[in-house]
């Protein structure tokens, strides 16, 4: 029910999402959508390290620029606080526990402090793709550096 | 004659609690509920009826093959077409689109020629135009709507005088739930011989067709919108259209002859038909046609306009709601999609469910007109023959909800 899937913390981010709007110049950027709704969420991030070290390299900052609802909101504010100063990789793999944990509905053991509060979406099937978008351009991200040739 | 109020107790589904409310049913434009007859129909079908049509010569195939013929007649006869070889059965709209891009327009299509739609089909009337298009290097051009959901005639008529190989336009907004004028339509395109494919998905049981759909070159309906399953839709065509088509997919029950290397075509319309088709969907499609007639379509149409008129009323008392679509009820089917401002649709649609209240949010498959628009998607209510003014006023009240939780 919506009361819980609207409840306190996701609420917050909703109302003040985090590290939003877009970095200029970016390292990576990432623009996807929601076919459902048409909504677009733009990820933007600036990379620390050097480039040989490939998806190691820290995120130093990242934002997202967000036209859509309030589900999509919050879980790229969650998504922003979460990944910061993390490597790509790293950053990448919360994604893989997000979807994970959204498929099977069981939680990992000491699961990542953003997941929780998220769960509750799982009653809602239609609404995952909207919590999911934020981590869908992070790892759309991730493969512009893994997987270069593919992102022309 | 029974009342329209008494209709509810026909739709099995309407008894359903969600989440400890009542269902207030009120996706009609995406998909309407099935009642008593429709459902006994299938059932009946394939408790007692079932077999391939067309193929045997035993009782059984004989009596499916009647069933499937007599839809195809109940289907002809609703919408006011004289010769039943005019109606196709499809999958549904979409199919009926495709068939129509693929096998007449295609291999008529040459680079430089213009298509015309409107800026508001939905996209299952754009795509297959532009599958075509993009392949054969033909240009769509889009008839401008004004700021009140309406077609622009000028326009139209502009776009028209280019000789475009096809117009596609919809009888009605599934968004706006604009009623366009088809039969100043159809005269246009009559005067610049320019072929007319309509969408009459939202406009099927909702409005009477009669009027015009044997005017059309094409006309395109789903069952599952007029009351009846999913899977079962209608391609009707003029028949030299139809007889000028080759075959889109091949199969069973669509050829005359078949050699190793060629093979000749059955007569229209089993020709367009390959395969096994719906059969037990097409039996009930003809139960939702009687259910429909039993009350008649101007009856349904005049409830519609009640509820409509209701809900751009009570809308208009919310100062935080843009109703898009014209403003009187009149000029449309039982649709209206808004804004609710600072709340985005999906969470407007999420916090009715709360108490039961099914409505759409999104951009209901039509893009490009969200973008004229300006809106990146809307809430739409939209009704049927079963809805109460009652439901109407649930779900514009649970409005307060949905401010309370993102106020």
């Amino acid at each position: 029910m919506s009361e819980s899937l609207y409840r306190d913390i996701l609420k917050d981010h909703m109302h003040h999402q985090r590290f939003a709007g877009r970095l200029e110049p970016a390292d990576l950027k990432a623009v996807v959508h929601n076919p459902l709704c048409g909504d677009e969420l733009e990820l933007t991030i600036v990379l620390g390290g050097d480039p040989s070290e490939g998806a190691q390299r820290p995120i130093q900052e990242a934002r997202n620029q967000v036209r859509a609802c309030s589900i999509c909101v919050a879980s790229a504010s969650l998504m922003g606080e979460s990944i910061q100063g993390l490597s790509l990789e790293e950053a990448n793999n919360l994604g893989t526990t997000f979807r994970e944990a959204m498929e099977t509905g069981e939680l990992p053991d000491s699961p990542p402090e953003f997941l929780p509060p998220l769960m509750a979406i799982r009653k809602h099937k239609s609404r995952i793709r909207c919590a999911a978008l934020a981590w869908n351009a992070l790892e759309e991200c991730t493969q512009q550096v893994t997987n270069p040739k593919s992102e022309g | 004659m029974r009342s329209l109020l008494e209709a509810r107790s026909d739709f099995p589904i309407l008894k359903r609690v969600i989440h400890g409310h009542p269902l207030v049913f009120l996706d009609n434009a995406a998909t309407t509920q099935k009642p008593q007859p429709v459902l006994n129909a299938l059932l009946e079908f394939l408790t007692h009826s079932n077999a391939n049509i067309h193929r045997g010569v035993y009782q059984l195939s004989e009596d499916a093959s009647d069933a499937y013929e007599k839809a195809r007649q109940a289907v002809a006869g609703f919408i006011g077409v004289k010769d039943s070889r005019r109606v196709v059965f499809t999958r549904g709209t979409t199919e009926s689109i495709n068939l129509v891009a693929q096998s007449w327009l295609r291999p008529r299509l040459q680079a430089g020629d213009r298509i015309v739609l409107t800026e508001m089909e939905h996209h299952s009337n754009q795509i297959p135009w532009q599958l075509v298009a993009q392949e054969r290097q033909a240009e769509l051009d889009y008839v401008s709507i004004t700021d009140s959901g309406e077609l622009e005639l000028n326009h139209l008529e502009k776009l028209l005088a280019q000789r475009p190989r096809l117009l596609a336009v919809t009888a009605v907004s599934n968004v706006l739930g604009t009623i366009n004028p088809l039969e100043t339509i159809l005269d246009l395109a009559q005067r610049y011989e320019v072929p007319v494919m309509v969408d009459a998905a939202q406009a099927v049981g909702r409005i009477p067709l009669e009027d015009w759909a044997e005017r059309c070159d094409f006309l395109a309906f789903s069952g599952h919108k007029l009351y009846g399953p999913t899977g079962i839709g209608v391609l009707c065509g003029r028949f030299d259209r139809l007889d000028e088509m080759s075959p889109w997919q091949g199969g069973g029950g669509m050829i005359a002859k078949v050699g190793r290397q060629s093979s000749s075509w059955a007569a229209i319309p089993a020709r367009l038909e390959a395969g096994t088709p719906p059969i037990a969907e097409a039996v009930a499609l003809q139960a939702a046609i009687e259910y429909v007639q039993q009350w008649g379509v101007p009856k349904i149409r005049q409830h519609e306009q009640e509820l409509v008129a209701h809900a751009l009323n009570r809308l208009a008392e919310e100062p935080d709601v843009t109703v898009y679509g014209p403003s009187q009820a009149s000029k449309r089917t039982g649709v209206v999609s808004f804004d609710l401002e600072g709340v985005h649709p999906h969470d407007v649609a999420q916090i009715l469910d709360e108490t039961g209240i099914a409505v759409r949010a999104g951009h209901h498959c039509t893009q490009v007109l969200h973008e004229r628009l300006g809106v990146r998607a809307t809430v739409r209510l939209s009704m049927a023959l079963y809805n109460t003014l009652e439901e109407i006023d649930s779900a514009v009240s649970a409005l307060a909800n949905v401010r309370k939780v993102f106020s």
